[in-house]
């Protein structure tokens, strides 16, 4: 087992921002002189007008895209449906691209890529609650007080991402301020003890970032300038008192003007509108096409949620009725476009919820929560398609064959990432985790390589 | 096995109905005073936290901070108390009294200030109708804060203040804005229910709605919805005396079904109380709202009150006595005050989160319903105590916060921050600020369980044109900037620079960088020049984590 020492992330002394621009201006700051050449190299009016910078950032490597399905979608209308039996519900069953694999006639698109999708119809997992179950399916473990485990997009920004890029590694886009416990979720601490630098940029709704755009009557070497002070009074507070809330606060400061830069790629409207109206235009597609345009432009995780739609405790099938469609299409776009741009065999693509949704219906015809038998998909960076793991009876009840936890899961999307899901957190003040605790092993089977 | 339910589709039930229209009427209210006798004085208070706190020390064998500087308490004090930083002079009259109890007389002083009554709403406002939500400004403005302000501004008893609010029949117009709290809820006993539990007794109960608590199981389904019982009779109304929450004397009797489709009744419960008796009617049988269930006679203008009230009813028999209303504010009031509650979350006191100091939370809580709720002489114990004032510097090896064995850093409110900046660059304040809505929107909750700052935050205090404004401001004549440009020696005006906005002198290492940073280019000779580069100081200083936390 490998141990690497994370002495940058503990949440005092951390990465300098590296954007070349605080570079030149750190070293100028310290110098005391304010270069005349200053102000041209550090133009920061968009980060791809300078092209080798472009370059630089689109650096090949591995890369992730949640599709976060908040609220627990029901198994039996997605990936395990059990057409014409008692629990199955209305809708019927599809064949796919691959003979002998049958997903929901909700998922028509879908069913033509089954080649590239992976299903796991055989997820079993504990919490049977939204808030328990959002944070053991996106840390990977069921909480430790007062230990706060980073969340999967914080993990692999960290392991993956560049941290020295202007572009957010770890990107959150979600239209909903509301969401019951996905907003407390939200108003909780994302990276946990990896320290907040690794926290996601959370933009959505309006489709960008409100102020991300320097006011107008400040000249873009005052707004630099300044931070190099502020940045200056700031940290010897932090120092002196080892705070974290402060290195969370000057951490946070550090990622403003790499962001500001990067402000083009936060706004819809420069994506081309064929693509829009190929995705739909709810905020949910229209936030996974820009996940693709993120990762394209070298965003190394981001994660797509749009409040808590999915628990339909009330008119389930109604209700998916009108979700699952929309996660189909935006599935099956997403999916192909990036195989159309060679970048689907680095990109893994995920989607899944917290649980699944129980065989029977309540008074209120909804599907309530239901953990021990569900399903999920994933495509590209790693996954080998076309591959079903799992199964439950035909009732979908119970699994009856290689019921995958939590700490599988995480497994299998760690070594599809090529990341070493058995490593060993060394940080201070820190007892022994590992990144999947308990030697959990991934899901060969749908493993390449 | 839970497949023996519903394969069918049943009729759609919804989970909760009302049966029955509220038909308005008056009745009156009806309310006991509780008298206010102090028994546990500021020292007592004060000598049984330190007692307690250090008893945990010693138990860890750990040294805890040693006690802060004047210029850190009078920083402190005043945020905590009066919402703001001290001004300049404010400053330096509490350094310079070299009377041996001034901490105590400043605590005093503050605590009789109108900036404590507004600070105090502000939170209270915060704490009992949420962050996000803004609700209706104007109704807000015009009831619920000056109800809000006249409760700090009077000291009035927490019980009282709580009785009022969830019983909302006012009976003299200094109580009516209590009833906004509920009419802003607008009939909506759950939204209703979610809010008083964690408010008034300290606990969590929404993911109870569907089931027993899945953690804290002592948390049942039957606690949500006999809480959501009740306020389901309730209704708002219009009134010529204004808003109104009436009362109907029948219906709200509904079944709720937990996850596996099993039905209960929803009768009227709640955690840690007992069961209010009410007769039931058998399912389906008709109910008649007749004039003879409600309280003679009526009078002009109040809706009018059942005989059989359940909001009557919740406040004498499940609120009154309560075993955690006491302690959940005592709690709370301890993590606003300490950077995190006795049992934390504060907002979490179930079998799942226990007391870092067990003893202290009863001892206080006791204190608190010696003192008849006395709110003003709680902040004062808390406050007077040696662990509130001891140094924010962390003692190395000590890394235990539940332990308060030094400050812990709390974030400044929108409202503290709004004010603040104020403070350092005008000396005055002015309450609603055009900085402040927005403010309030972007950062982060009060009291958050742990302090994460977004980067959304900090873009905010980079470029929002009203930060920007602010600055703009400061440097009009008499603000900080000006004063600041206009002074001849530059080690003077950064001294300024350093007690205006963080309350201290700098150091050498801070001085020479802000001097070289004035000093340098050559636009810094001409007036304009020199304004431009101190609005830049400012900015850096007003933005640094030493001012944008409590300490």
């Amino acid at each position: 087992m490998r141990v690497v020492k994370h002495t940058e992330t503990n949440g005092r002394g951390r990465h300098e921002c590296g954007s070349p621009e605080h570079r030149v201006h750190r070293r100028l700051f310290l110098q005391g002189s304010m270069a005349s050449g200053l102000a041209s190299v550090a133009s920061f009016n968009g980060l791809f007008s300078i092209p080798a910078l472009a370059e630089e950032t689109k650096k090949q490597g591995k890369k992730c895209i949640l599709l976060w399905l908040c609220g627990a979608p029901s198994q039996f209308e997605m990936w395990d449906p059990k057409p014409g039996t008692i629990t199955g519900g209305p809708f019927g069953a599809i064949s796919t691209s691959i003979p002998g694999i049958q997903i929901s006639q909700l998922m028509p698109r879908c069913a033509t890529i089954m080649d590239k999708l992976a299903v796991v119809r055989s997820m079993s997992t504990e919490p049977n609650e939204h808030f328990q179950g959002v944070d053991v399916l996106t840390r990977g473990e069921k909480p430790r007080p007062p230990f706060t485990r980073p969340i999967l997009g914080s993990v692999v920004a960290q392991q993956l991402g560049q941290l020295d890029s202007p572009v957010p590694q770890f990107v959150l886009l979600d239209p909903c301020p509301e969401g019951n416990e996905f907003k407390s979720f939200k108003a909780g601490n994302w990276a946990g003890w990896l320290g907040a630098q690794y926290g996601p940029v959370r933009s959505g709704g309006e489709y960008s970032i409100p102020d991300i755009l320097r006011p107008e009557a400040l000249s873009e070497m005052d707004h630099e300038d300044r931070e190099s002070l502020r940045k200056f009074l700031s940290r010897k507070f932090e120092n002196d008192r080892r705070s974290e809330a402060a290195a969370g606060y000057n951490a946070a400061f550090e990622r403003v003007q790499g962001l500001m830069s990067c402000a083009p790629l936060f706004d819809l409207e420069k994506l081309p509108q064929a693509d829009r109206q190929r995705y739909g235009l709810g905020a949910f597609a229209q936030h996974a096409l820009q996940a693709r345009h993120l990762i394209e432009n070298g965003s190394t995780f981001v994660m797509v949620a749009n409040g808590m739609p999915w628990d339909n405790h009330v008119f389930q099938h109604e209700m998916h009725q009108m979700l699952v469609p929309e996660l189909d299409n935006v599935l099956f776009q997403l999916i192909t476009d990036l195989e159309l741009r060679g970048m689907l065999q680095d990109t893994l693509v995920i989607a899944m919820g917290e649980f699944g949704r129980t065989p029977w219906l309540n008074e209120a015809r909804g599907r309530d929560h239901y953990s021990k038998a569900w399903s999920l998909a994933m495509a590209g960076g790693g996954i080998r398609g076309g591959v079903v793991v799992g199964e439950t009876d035909p009732l979908g009840f119970e699994i009856t064959q290689n019921a995958i936890d939590n700490r599988r899961l995480f497994a299998t999307i760690f070594k599809a990432l090529g990341i070493d899901p058995q490593e060993q957190y060394d940080l201070p003040d820190l007892p022994t985790f590992h990144r999947v605790e308990g030697d959990a092993q991934p899901i060969q089977e749908i493993l390449l390589g | 096995m839970p497949q023996s339910r519903t394969f069918e589709s049943l009729p759609f039930l919804a989970l909760v109905f009302t049966a029955g229209l509220l038909v308005p009427q008056c009745a009156h209210a009806q309310e006991s005073e509780v008298t206010a006798g102090s028994t546990a004085s500021i020292t007592d208070m004060a000598v049984r936290i330190d007692r307690e706190i250090a008893a945990g020390y010693s138990k860890h064998g750990i040294e805890p901070a040693s006690l802060c500087s004047d210029e850190d308490f009078v920083r402190r004090v005043y945020l905590d108390l009066a919402g703001r930083i001290p001004t300049v002079v404010e400053r330096a009259s509490f350094i310079e009294d070299v009377s041996p109890d001034k901490r105590l007389a400043c605590i005093d002083r503050l605590l009789a200030s109108e900036d404590y009554v507004q600070n105090f709403t502000d939170t209270f406002d915060s704490i009992l109708m949420g962050r996000g939500n803004r609700g209706k400004v104007a109704e807000r403005k015009k009831l619920w804060r000056p109800y809000l302000e006249n409760v700090f501004r009077n000291n009035r008893p927490w019980d009282q203040v709580a009785r009022e609010i969830l019983l909302a029949r006012p009976d003299s117009p200094d109580q009516a804005g209590a009833v906004w709290y509920l009419f802003e809820r607008q009939d909506n006993a759950q939204a209703i229910a979610e809010a008083v539990a964690p408010a008034f007794f300290g606990i969590r109960i929404d993911c109870a709605q569907c089931h027993d608590h899945m953690i804290a199981s002592e948390i049942r389904q039957q606690h949500y919805w006999g809480l959501v019982a009740f306020f389901n009779r309730s209704k708002n109304q219009k009134t010529d005396a204004g808003p109104r929450i009436g009362e109907s004397a029948i219906g709200g009797f509904s079944e709720f079904a937990n996850i596996h489709g099993a039905s209960s009744p929803n009768i009227l419960t709640f955690y840690a109380s007992k069961t209010v008796e009410e007769p039931r009617p058998e399912k389906d049988a008709k109910q008649e709202d007749i004039d003879e269930l409600y309280q003679a006679p009526l009078p002009p203008n109040e809706p009018r009150v059942p005989k059989f009230s359940r909001r009557t009813k919740f406040v004498d028999e499940i609120l009154s006595g309560h075993p955690m209303f006491a302690k959940a504010f005592v709690n709370r009031v301890w993590a606003q005050l300490m950077g995190r509650g006795i049992v934390h979350p504060f907002d979490q006191m179930d079998s799942m989160h226990d007391p870092s100091h067990p003893e202290l939370l009863d001892g206080l809580a006791n204190d608190f319903i010696a003192t008849g709720y006395d709110v003003r002489n709680l902040i004062q114990g808390i406050v007077a105590s040696r662990a509130y004032q001891l140094s924010s510097i962390r003692p190395q090896g000590v890394d235990d916060p539940a332990l308060f064995a030094w400050s812990i850093e709390r974030s400044l409110t929108a409202e503290q921050l709004a004010r603040s900046i104020q403070i350092a660059l005008q000396q005055r304040v002015e309450n609603d600020h055009p900085m402040l809505p927005e403010l309030r929107e972007r950062m982060p909750d009060v009291m958050p369980e742990t302090i994460v700052t977004d980067v959304g935050d900090t873009l905010f205090l980079a470029n929002n044109p009203k930060m920007h404004q602010v600055i703009l401001e400061g440097s009009q004549k008499d603000g900080l900037i000006a004063r600041l440009a206009l002074q001849a020696d530059p080690k003077g005006a950064i001294d300024d620079l350093f007690i205006a906005i963080l309350g201290r002198h700098p150091d050498d290492a801070e001085s020479e960088a802000v001097l070289e940073f004035i000093q340098r280019s050559g636009t810094a000779d001409s007036f304009e020049g020199k304004i431009s580069r101190w609005q830049n100081v400012v900015w850096a200083v007003l933005t640094s984590a030493e001012f944008r936390f409590n300490h």
